[in-house]
């Protein structure tokens, strides 16, 4: 009788080899992935920041990340500013703690304006903001607070699929004078993402707007308030998101229909849409492009034989009583009356119904009459 | 039968518009003596083509049927996942029509067919009563005009049903239901013509209003649309339909739409006023009603009291 052999173990051979690769992996973490970081750390502030449980929790008991992530901050669009050229405020490691943040108007000493020589600075948009009705101070307590900060819309996006590989063809051309082809890769993702259209699509806009128009939290903190300090809020305030989404306008968009007013087209003047958008001002404000004193131009923008009469179409319309008394009754009328009219010719087929089939009328046409049931009412068809 | 005042007086301005001769005249009493005073009894006992008998409506008329019933259907079909775009049974019917863009085309396309629909019926009807008048035909009681009568035969149905009379009323062509209906149907067909083009033409319906109502005017226009719409398609659902195909009766269908026809009994049983006329201007109902009552021995006896109505 033939004996099975023992085998040597089965398994020795994978585990081999996934002890291979394990050993592979911790080499590349421990020899590459610092090496690539410390490339970006001149300052030393990966020396702490690299961890990720790097944070603490507030007063507010709001947890606060301090992580940074090598990376993901060299895909960013300030991959090239060094930290402290923003967090100005740092003199020494470890330093104190962080008292005032980032304001977007600092300026970097290490990035110079290429058409003026001047230090890189965000300062003209900012003093636009600054100015709109949006404008507040980075550290703004009270209602101010719940106003958007920069980084509340720029969100500063990391991954921008078209930037990964700018197109090989074009780029060997370019280092064929500026040689070095990360500058050149980066030049190119700079500019061609600012040449593309980078606005946000009508539904994120209004996405956007909402987040903080919709939150009804926040409206009405902002009512109470404004209440408390007599001041004056527009009409709509209070449903300027139900409003709009209830609008022609705001069907539209929800339909996907890019050709229709959103909540910038009309509240940010036209005339440079990247700057306006930073300058939205109140509609009471005679320079807001939905003054009274605009209001006409700036519907003219897409309706052009639009005028006064048409300026004054509510473009927010609601039925609330307290804002279209009008509107209210009209539809509280056509409900009533559809209403009424469904029930009562309902009941009047039931009744007519019930009636006819008493005298003997049957559903179908047997032998030349719908007569043919015995009548309740002593008239039946002669047979 | 003897006849009311009223019917009589339908009968007798028939018979002089259409100018029948004293043997023709002699032929339509014979028939309307033949016929018993209890009218139930009348249509109770005809004998009818489920198809139709009597004629009713000219091909004008039912091509016009024919593309208000196409076209209302489909703007419905169309115009519902647009305004309730956001619900879950608008998505899958914009889909099948490829998409909320084509959906909006074939809206407004088709839109424009019902306005020629409505052109074509207002020529229709305007025409053939210019050429009735011209003709010495015309009788207002046999249009779709309101009366004060639709008024007394409405109570008068009323009572019939609820059994506390034994006759329905001597309705005319156009029954109190019909008026109601075809004028409900109009004042829709206008208010969703004019609301439409609020949408589409804003700009110039706030040229041509007051300042003061423009804004109102759009938002009620805005309004009118939708909830017109829905009221109109209920209407048709739960009135309409019952009416020419799930009442008793009528039940499958009525197919007066298709043959222009009507069924003898309906005729007698809710526009007897018409099956007067239809006796004056088509010969052969007289003999073949005559002959349906002498099968049936329902001829009155000419000495007996007449049955009140």
């Amino acid at each position: 009788m033939k004996r099975h052999q023992p085998h040597s173990n089965p398994y020795s051979f994978v585990n081999s080899i996934l002890l291979g690769l394990v050993t592979v992996l911790l080499c590349y973490v421990m020899l590459v992935l610092p090496a690539s970081a410390a490339e970006t750390d001149d300052e030393g502030c990966l020396m702490c920041h690299k961890y990720p449980m790097m944070g603490r929790i507030t007063d507010e008991g709001v947890l606060r990340s301090y992580y940074v992530i090598p990376h993901v901050f060299n895909k960013t669009v300030h991959r090239n500013v060094p930290c402290r050229d923003c967090h100005t405020y740092i003199k020494k490691l470890p330093h104190d703690p962080v008292e005032t943040g980032v304001t977007c108007s600092t300026e970097c000493h290490s990035i110079k304006n290429p058409a003026t020589g001047k230090p890189f600075s965000h300062k003209t948009i900012v003093s636009a903001y600054s100015e709109s009705v949006h404008g507040r101070g980075k550290n703004a307590k009270g209602g101010d607070a719940d106003k958007p900060y920069c980084i509340t819309c720029h969100t500063n996006p990391i991954n921008n699929p078209h930037e990964d590989l700018p197109p090989k063809q074009i780029t060997d051309r370019c280092v064929l004078c500026h040689e070095k082809r990360s500058f050149v890769n980066q030049w190119y993702s700079h500019t061609s993402r600012r040449i593309k259209e980078v606005r946000r699509t009508p539904e994120q806009i209004i996405e956007l707007c909402s987040s903080c128009h919709g939150n009804k939290e926040m409206v009405d903190r902002h009512l109470t308030l404004a209440k408390q300090e007599g001041r004056e809020l527009g009409r709509k305030f209070a449903f300027a998101v139900d409003s709009y989404k209830d609008s022609f306008h705001g069907k539209l968009t929800a339909k996907g229909f890019t050709k229709t007013a959103n909540c910038l087209d009309c509240h940010a003047d036209y005339d440079n849409y990247y700057k306006s958008v930073h300058e939205i001002r109140p509609s009471r404000d005679p320079k807001s492009p939905v003054s009274p004193e605009r209001k006409v131009e700036t519907c003219q923008r897409c309706h052009t034989f639009a005028d006064e009469n048409y300026a004054a179409i509510d473009p927010h319309p609601t039925s609330h009583a307290d804002d279209n008394l009008f509107r209210h009754w009209a539809e509280k009328i056509y409900n009533i009356v559809g209403e009424v009219v469904i029930v009562a010719l309902v009941a009047m087929s039931l009744f007519e119904t019930w009636g006819r089939r008493r005298d003997g009328v049957g559903w179908r046409l047997k032998h030349g009459s719908s007569w043919w049931r015995k009548s309740k009412r002593g008239r039946d068809r002669v047979v | 039968m003897k006849l009311s005042t009223e019917a009589r007086d339908i009968l007798e301005t028939s018979m002089r518009q259409n100018k029948v001769s004293n043997a023709d005249r002699a032929q339509i009493e014979e028939a309307v003596a033949a016929m018993p005073d209890d009218r139930v009894l009348l249509y109770k006992n005809v004998v009818s083509n489920p198809v139709g008998d009597l004629y009713r409506y000219s091909v004008h008329i039912r091509i016009q049927h024919m593309l208000t019933f196409v076209t209302f259907l489909t703007l419905a079909f169309t115009g519902l996942p647009i305004h309730f775009f956001e619900t879950f049974w608008s998505g899958p019917l914009n889909s099948m029509l490829g998409g909320v863009s084509v959906t909006r085309i074939i809206h407004r396309t088709i839109a424009v067919v019902m306005i020629f629909s409505m052109v074509y019926h207002v020529l229709t009807i305007s025409l053939g009563t210019v050429w009735r008048i011209r003709a010495g035909t015309f009788d207002i009681r046999r249009t779709i005009l309101p009366l004060w009568k639709d008024i007394r035969d409405f109570k008068g149905d009323m009572a019939y049903f609820a059994g506390k009379r034994d006759q329905r009323p001597e309705m005319d062509k156009f029954n109190y239901k019909q008026k109601i209906h075809y004028f409900a149907a109009a004042f829709g067909n206008l208010v969703m013509v004019v609301s439409g083009t609020a949408f589409l033409f804003p700009e110039f319906w706030a040229r041509i209003l007051p300042a003061a109502i423009a804004s109102h005017w759009q938002e009620l226009m805005r309004l009118s649309h939708p909830h017109e719409a829905l009221l109109a398609l209920l209407v048709i659902a739960f009135w309409h339909w019952y009416n020419v195909h799930l009442a008793p009766g009528r039940f499958p269908m009525q197919w007066t739409f298709l043959t222009g026809k009507i069924t003898r009994e309906h005729q007698i049983e809710e526009h007897f006023l018409e099956y007067l006329r239809n006796l004056v201007e088509v010969p052969e109902e007289r003999k073949e009603l005559i002959d349906m009552l002498e099968s049936r021995e329902l001829v009155p006896d000419a000495d007996a009291e007449p049955a009140t109505t």
